[in-house]
């Protein structure tokens, strides 16, 4: 009852906070404070900054600003450029052309970065100003890339598989094998959406002039790929290779930028400069937005609002299909206004009784849990992949979010999928105990 | 009614956390629901590294913690990490009533106060290549997470490797680590079978939780709702050193049900470990000779 | 005057940046450690720290080139005086939020420092000093915000809105 008025009563806030133009970071910090205040913790200061400390100093999130570094530097380069010039032959005659390379090009960056904001800064920074310039519909590249930025979540490595893994006690290895299929699903999701579109829309694509299709020119472009294919393998190489840990494979990749970018004759000091302060601005905003996010979730661990809507979901004895369809529905509004590692962090403790309960595997549920914190990061206000490509185009966060919209919708296909074939998720992972 | 926050460390599988349940339970129910604690299990309200300072300060009234990560404050917080040092149940037992005095009087002075102790089943050698002897580790790479265990892996002849806990499958099936040293319960937690063959029982230390709450706080409560408290840690920390042997066997049985090969350490491997335990038990006793000796001679005299 | 305080501006942004390049060489010498043999002490602790100095160093900067994200959709439409208006009142409100924090944070950091606050992990590092570019990052913040403040009490437009503008008009 009386937690229901304060939930109302904080969520109105922080829409109008923000509405009035209040910075996001600077919103979830007072809406984190009220709540304290409205859970009788009077010690806001204290807690403010231990949360902080914790939140800024965390060792997973330390390849976050090098992947933005990153995606800065190769944005100075022709690399972009090279990858549109490599790709356009082969997807020329494919519906929705170049915008496909949004969705591959992070399906496969996301098998080097574990976090979705990483994954949408870096190749954003590639592929949108690449795709305005050659005249391709703005609110599709941006949905594309809002959509496939959350990949980097679902292919591994991912941070989220390890924060669920840790808590639920499920092997991580398996957990990340497991994420590999549905990540394929959703990149086929994606693409075949796309052709769909682009099918529908052949006036809001380019014409085919430019794209030359034949295999001679087709191989041409192969050519223009490697340096790209060379630095992600690189990448991939030293992950798999046993010589680095997935967050400092970020260093990897930022010394392996640069490295091309000198090679390429694109590296000044001055553009090694510009391409530092770049990173300085996105990563600091995204920063503090977590700072905020993770002293939001302090208070809503204090006020308990999560784990009270938890434990009402769990004390109306549903069958298996309908507690997922409640947990979507939990997640999702949650979602909207706490980040998707936060809900998972704050629901866990209640949720996993009542789903061993329910005979839901937890593996399944990992992904499960995966796909629906991947929408969270693209619903309005409180969506990563939101305020990542805000910062990048100026575009609003509600443009974003409708642009985002069909691409939300598929994922709550493929949860659809995995939950009326859940060997999609459990297939790869059995393999694994057959030695 | 009184609402208290504990955050603990561990998930909810884990014996410590269990145990946090019932003795929030135990509480609630003795005081007829005046004192209300939630449990706040994995790191979900309060970082792990964050806890012991949100206790000290008051933002949490009560909080559990892992007492070795303590020990760069004061060398007695290492007690449980020594290796060799006290390698049964019953050893840990006694060295943890040996050290309790200068604890508390250190935690005191921090402003907390100590309810009661959790032990962890021994922490045990998980390696790639079976080990008779340290000649076997030779030239491999040792998770090592601290001072202490970077120390022991190059007494052990192995070299010390740095690894988070969410990388050590990836950083085994990689090969970027050969061997670590960790309890059963870790092992099973994270599936250590899918990427490690070989669990050498060499019960090297038992480290503990401990449970501490804010001075102030406590001390605001009547006499009977601390009583009522002070009772229902006792009773936790009795139960924590009955299951936790329990817990140690079935651990190690879930280990080989699936797979692993689960041995006892050779006797030429103890009497190497022993040694190794001596220099190591040495060095930690020069770190501060007058609490830590005070801490031994309690110890070894057997009280 | 105003050139000293871009001189900062600028010191803000640099030294986040700076922290960026400590993360990217503490993390391959961590790597090349590994290869080799060697250990870094503490380079996971080291890197979280230069971090949280890298996320609050730069908040400064990145408020003035209008990097941090809110919502334009409603204020967009609103007339130059509304407008006017909205930006003093939201800028008090944070100036008194940011206050507060800058407070909280200078606490933590004497907090650590008279109780002899040590790191966990392998070197133990006395907190207050990583902690302490918290603390001057959330000040500068402040500033930077009273700056802004100021502008828009003369009837300026604050700088962070006009870089706003400069992207959205890029874009459209
Ligand atoms: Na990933
Ligand atoms: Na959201």
């Amino acid at each position: 009852m009386d937690m229901m008025w304060i939930s109302i009563f904080l969520a109105v806030a922080m829409l109008v906070l923000l509405s009035l133009g209040v910075w996001v970071s600077f919103t979830l910090i007072a809406i984190g404070g009220l709540g304290l205040i409205l859970s009788e913790n009077y010690q806001v200061d204290l807690l403010f900054a231990t949360s902080s400390w914790g939140a800024s100093t965390a060792w997973s999130l330390t390849a976050l600003p090098l992947f933005i570094w990153m995606g800065e530097v190769l944005f100075r380069t022709r690399l972009s450029e090279d990858l549109f010039k490599g790709l356009s032959p082969w997807l020329g005659n494919v519906p929705g052309k170049l915008l496909h390379v949004n969705i591959l090009s992070c399906g496969i960056f996301a098998a080097v970065s574990g976090s979705s904001a990483a994954t949408a800064a870096t190749i954003g920074r590639m592929t949108l100003p690449e795709l305005r310039k050659q005249g391709y519909s703005d609110r599709m590249a941006i949905g594309t890339l809002a959509g496939s930025g959350t990949l980097g979540l679902l292919i591994p490595p991912s941070i989220i598989l390890i924060v669920y893994g840790v808590a639920a006690e499920v092997s991580i290895a398996r957990l990340f094998i497991a994420g590999a299929l549905p990540g394929l699903l959703l990149v086929s999701l994606f693409m075949g959406f796309t052709m769909i579109w682009g099918h529908l829309h052949k006036d809001e694509l380019p014409k085919t002039t430019g794209h030359e299709t034949s295999w001679s020119a087709r191989i041409k472009g192969l050519r223009k790929l490697l340096p790209v294919v060379g630095l992600i393998g690189f990448v991939l190489g030293s992950i798999y290779g046993g010589i680095t840990t997935p967050t400092e494979a970020a260093a990897i990749g930022v010394t392996g930028a640069l490295i091309l970018a000198a090679c390429t004759g694109s590296l000044s000091r001055h553009s090694f400069m510009e391409s530092l302060l770049g990173a300085v601005k996105s990563s600091c905003m995204i920063g503090f937005i977590l700072v905020g996010a993770h002293f939001l979730t302090l208070a809503m661990g204090f006020l308990g609002i999560p784990k009270a809507l938890a434990v009402w979901i769990a004390g109306m004895s549903l069958s298996p299909m309908e507690l997922i369809l409640y947990l979507t529905v939990l997640f999702v509004i949650l979602g909207c206004f706490l980040d998707g590692i936060s809900v998972v962090v704050l629901t866990v403790a209640v949720i996993l009784p009542m789903v061993q309960a329910a005979n839901i595997d937890l593996l399944w549920f990992g992904i499960f849990i995966v796909l629906v914190v991947e929408m969270s990061q693209i619903t309005p206000p409180v969506g990563f992949n939101l305020f990542v490509i805000q910062a990048l185009t100026g575009k609003n966060i509600l443009y974003v979010a409708k642009a985002a919209l069909p691409f939300f919708l598929l994922i709550g296909v493929a949860i659809l999928l995995i939950s009326i074939f859940p060997e999609i998720v459990t297939y790869l992972p059995t393999t694994m105990s057959q030695n | 009614a009184e609402k208290w926050h504990m955050p603990t460390p561990y998930g909810d599988g884990n014996l410590p956390t269990q145990i946090a349940y019932t003795f929030a339970q135990e509480i609630k129910d003795n005081t007829k629901g005046e004192l209300d604690i939630t449990v706040h299990s994995g790191g979900s309200l309060v970082k792990h590294t964050e806890i012991p300072r949100s206790v000290k300060t008051g933002q949490v009234q009560i909080g559990e913690v892992f007492l070795g990560i303590l020990g760069n404050e004061n060398p007695i917080y290492k007690h449980d990490n020594i290796p060799f040092l006290a390698t049964s149940f019953e050893d840990a037992q006694k060295l943890w009533e040996a050290a309790k005095p200068e604890v508390s009087k250190q935690l005191d002075k921090d402003g907390m106060m100590l309810l009661y102790a959790v032990a962890w089943p021994a922490q045990s050698l998980y390696s790639e290549e079976p080990v008779n002897t340290l000649a076997d580790l030779a030239g491999t790479k040792m998770r090592a997470y601290s001072p202490s265990t970077s120390r022991l892996a190059d007494l052990m002849g192995t070299t010390p490797t740095t690894i988070q806990v969410p990388d050590i499958p990836q950083a085994f099936s990689t090969g970027i680590i050969q061997a670590m040293i960790t309890s059963p319960s870790t092992g099973v937690d994270s599936q250590a079978w899918d990427y490690v063959n070989n669990y050498t029982d060499i019960q090297a230390w038992i480290p503990k939780n401990i449970i501490v709450v804010n001075k102030r706080a406590f001390r605001r409560l009547d006499k009977a709702t601390q009583q009522v408290i002070l009772d229902a840690a006792k009773h936790a920390e009795a139960a924590g050193w009955t299951k936790v042997a329990a817990r140690a066997e079935k651990d190690k049985a879930t280990l080989v049900e699936n797979g692993m090969t689960v041995s006892d350490p050779s006797p030429a491997l103890l009497k190497e470990l022993q040694a190794i335990g001596k220099t190591m038990t040495e060095e930690w006793t020069a770190e501060s000779p007058k609490d830590v000796g005070a801490i031994l001679s309690r110890y070894q005299n057997g009280m | 005057m105003s050139q000293i305080k871009e001189k900062l501006y600028q010191c803000s942004g640099l030294l986040s940046g700076l922290c960026i390049v400590i993360i990217t060489l503490l993390l391959l010498a961590q790597i090349v450690g590994r290869l080799f043999g060697f250990i870094v002490p503490s380079a996971d602790d080291f890197a979280g720290y230069a971090l949280a100095s890298s996320t609050f160093l730069g908040l400064a900067y990145t408020f003035r080139e209008g990097g941090h994200i809110r919502v334009t959709l409603l204020i967009q439409r609103f007339s130059p005086v509304p407008r006017k208006i909205q930006e003093g009142i939201i800028l008090i409100l944070s100036l008194g939020l940011l206050c507060y924090l800058s407070y909280a944070c200078s606490y933590m950091v004497y907090e650590s420092y008279i109780y002899d606050e040590v790191s966990y992990g392998y070197v133990p590092v006395p907190l207050w000093i990583p902690q302490m570019p918290v603390a001057i990052g959330v000040i500068a913040l402040n500033l930077a915000i009273l700056d802004a403040f100021i502008m828009v009490l003369r009837g300026k437009k604050p700088t962070y809105s006009e870089q706003e503008d400069a992207l959205s008009l890029e874009e459209i």
